[in-house]
């Protein structure tokens, strides 16, 4: 192939991923819209515009779209990115694309020290700032990936590692199980339901600390794009390039566990989205480019739950299907799919 | 074998995981020179390139670049003069072969690796010294064993490096592709005056190639010298422990 004929294919694939970037922010517009558009509430899209552009203060519908619909869309839309973002960069540190914060416990071991706070907070001072629920949530994140660390120092085999995850996993949720069932408290209705994993009742207030967090977190790991593709060859060629190897992988256990907390801390367990998602983007964008695959993955992990909420909301009206009932049943086929696609390949 | 003018040494090295492996390690190799490694498996090559290689830590001595201490050296600095082409094989899908050459390019680009039309160029002749043009859009999951470590050497090339270090690059290859990789070998240590330092288990092309031979033996730098003082007598045979009836039988 000729040089000039190589930056032809270059600009080719160019158009390409600017082709799939344009979709998926038209779709994402589309099922953020919808969101808005469609509940239980009788609200017509005229009448939603007109709140949306300021207007129709003090009525009803106001209220429901900008207090309950509007915070609960931002929330599926930055907690999804986060939760697809969390899931690659786990994907990159273990080389595996099944890991996520699912599968390996990192979501149960947040949810665990979350109802712990929760209820010790609500019990003691009747009320619980979100900073404090997302500290909570890195620490669970934390100490259950620390345990499937020194598990994987011991393990070689990720199938392995993924079987531990998910048993840490079962331990927590069963511990958070006991404690949300034997805590006496009018709140613990609330806790009942986002113990199963929930997008309703955040606050606009709860989307400002998220935003605060996932932009950061997110632009943090944008920023590693480079050392993430030398780390892509293996550790030792990493070293060779010039990558502090240890640094980098402290940092991408660090982004990883404050996504995933963030995620935990507001909408509780969602399962799937981190494998499924990025295994889709991968397929989709043909290419292994960080510094593509990771505002990718956030795009698709948004509109994958703008989707799932929408659908866990509307489906069975006005009764409300856990978010992770709808992302498991779309997720989960796709990480087989994702094995199959891993044996295939040799591994 | 001057420390002095050499691109890479090695001073009493001694090297090994958590215990010493092999100790009082001495060479030098100069700008053009191939140094090879040869012994039986598991006598501790790998572990000597991992440490030249900067991917573990010595437990005494010194390794040299261009005659200053490599710890002296900014990580930056070690990358642009040292690249490596290691036995374990990146098989990151979604990466054609062009892509997996660019990240030769890392030490030389900016915060987001964005090549350069300078990059480019040097991405463009790797590919072309190795002959791998026809391939460059493929992806790296798709070629053959010998083709794919055509790719890692362009990868190692592109990086400009004074020093190669190559862990058994022609095992899995064919005759052929053995012969077209070590000709290559020859070509940049010749023109782009590399120091090369390569493990191999091919002991007659071993002789053909190096400048000077390392043989290494249960833990122990067993012999070292130039390869027409190595491959002399009966040494090979003392070195892989061959019993004499067989090697009458099978290698003379």
């Amino acid at each position: 192939m000729s040089f000039r004929k190589a930056k032809a294919l270059l600009s080719a694939e160019n158009l390409r991923f600017t082709v799939i970037v344009t979709a998926l922010t038209v779709l994402a517009a589309i099922t953020f819209f919808l969101n808005l558009f469609t509940g239980s509430a009788d609200i017509s899209i005229g009448e939603a515009l007109h709140v949306l552009f300021g207007g129709g203060e003090g009525t009803t519908a106001a209220s429901v779209l900008l207090k309950i619909r509007l915070p609960r869309t931002l929330a599926a839309m930055l907690l999804g990115g986060a939760l697809a973002l969390s899931g690659y960069l786990l994907q990159t540190f273990f080389h595996n694309p099944i890991a996520g914060p699912f599968v390996l416990g990192v979501s149960s071991g947040a949810k665990l020290t979350v109802a712990l706070m929760m209820i010790f907070a609500i019990s003691r001072f009747h009320t619980i700032h979100s900073a404090t629920m997302i500290l909570a949530a890195f620490a669970g994140s934390m100490l259950s990936l620390g345990f499937v660390l020194a598990i994987s120092q011991r393990v070689g085999r990720m199938s392995m590692l993924v079987v531990c995850g998910v048993m840490i996993g079962y331990i927590c949720s069963a511990v958070t199980d006991f404690v949300v069932t034997f805590a006496d408290n009018a709140d613990i209705v609330n806790l009942h339901n986002w113990s199963r994993g929930t997008f309703s009742g955040t606050t606009m207030d709860n989307i400002r600390t998220m935003l605060l967090v996932v932009v950061l977190a997110s632009g943090g790991t944008f920023l590693l794009s480079k050392p993430i593709s030398a780390y892509q060859l293996g550790e030792s060629y990493a070293q060779n390039l010039g990558v502090n190897v240890r640094r980098l992988r402290a940092a991408l256990i660090l982004l990883s566990g404050l996504l995933s907390a963030c995620v935990a801390a507001f909408a509780g367990p969602v399962s799937f989205v981190g494998i499924a998602v990025p295994h889709i983007i991968r397929r989709l964008f043909r290419t292994s480019k960080p510094m593509i695959l990771i505002p990718a993955c956030f795009l698709g992990g948004s509109v994958f739950c703008m989707l799932c909420d929408m659908i866990a909301r509307t489906a069975f009206a006005p009764t409300e299907l856990s978010i992770s009932t709808v992302t498991a049943l779309f997720g989960a086929p796709v990480v087989i799919a994702a094995m199959i696609q891993r044996r295939r390949d040799g591994e | 074998m001057t420390r002095q003018e050499s691109l890479i040494a090695a001073e009493d090295l001694s090297v090994g995981y958590r215990e010493p492996l092999i100790e009082h390690i001495d060479f030098a190799v100069h700008d053009g020179e191939i140094l090879t490694l040869i012994g039986p498996n598991g006598s501790g090559k790998s572990t000597i390139l991992k440490t030249l290689a900067g991917n573990l830590k010595q437990h005494h001595g010194t390794v040299y670049i261009e005659n200053s201490p490599a710890h002296a050296l900014t990580p930056n600095e070690r990358a642009r003069k040292r690249s490596v082409l290691l036995t374990e094989r990146p098989r990151q899908s979604f990466m054609t072969c062009r892509e997996m050459v660019e990240m030769g390019r890392y030490p030389y680009t900016g915060h987001f690796g964005i090549l350069s039309p300078i990059d480019q160029a040097a991405v463009q002749a790797a590919i072309q010294l190795v002959q791998m043009e026809d391939f460059a859009g493929q992806s790296i999951t798709a070629i053959s064993d010998g083709q794919r470590q055509r790719v890692l050497l362009a990868r190692a090339i592109c990086q400009e490096p004074e020093i190669l270090i190559l862990d058994e690059p022609t095992s899995y290859l064919d005759i052929h592709h053995k012969i077209l990789f070590l000709e290559i070998l020859r070509k940049l240590a010749a023109e782009k005056h590399m120091a090369i330092i390569v493990s191999m288990h091919e002991l007659d092309f071993a002789e053909k190639i190096a400048d000077y031979v390392l043989c290494v033996k249960d833990g122990d730098i067993f012999r070292h010298g130039k390869p027409e003082d190595i491959f002399r007598g009966d040494l090979l045979r003392q070195l892989f422990d061959i019993p004499p009836d067989l090697y009458a039988k099978y290698l003379t």
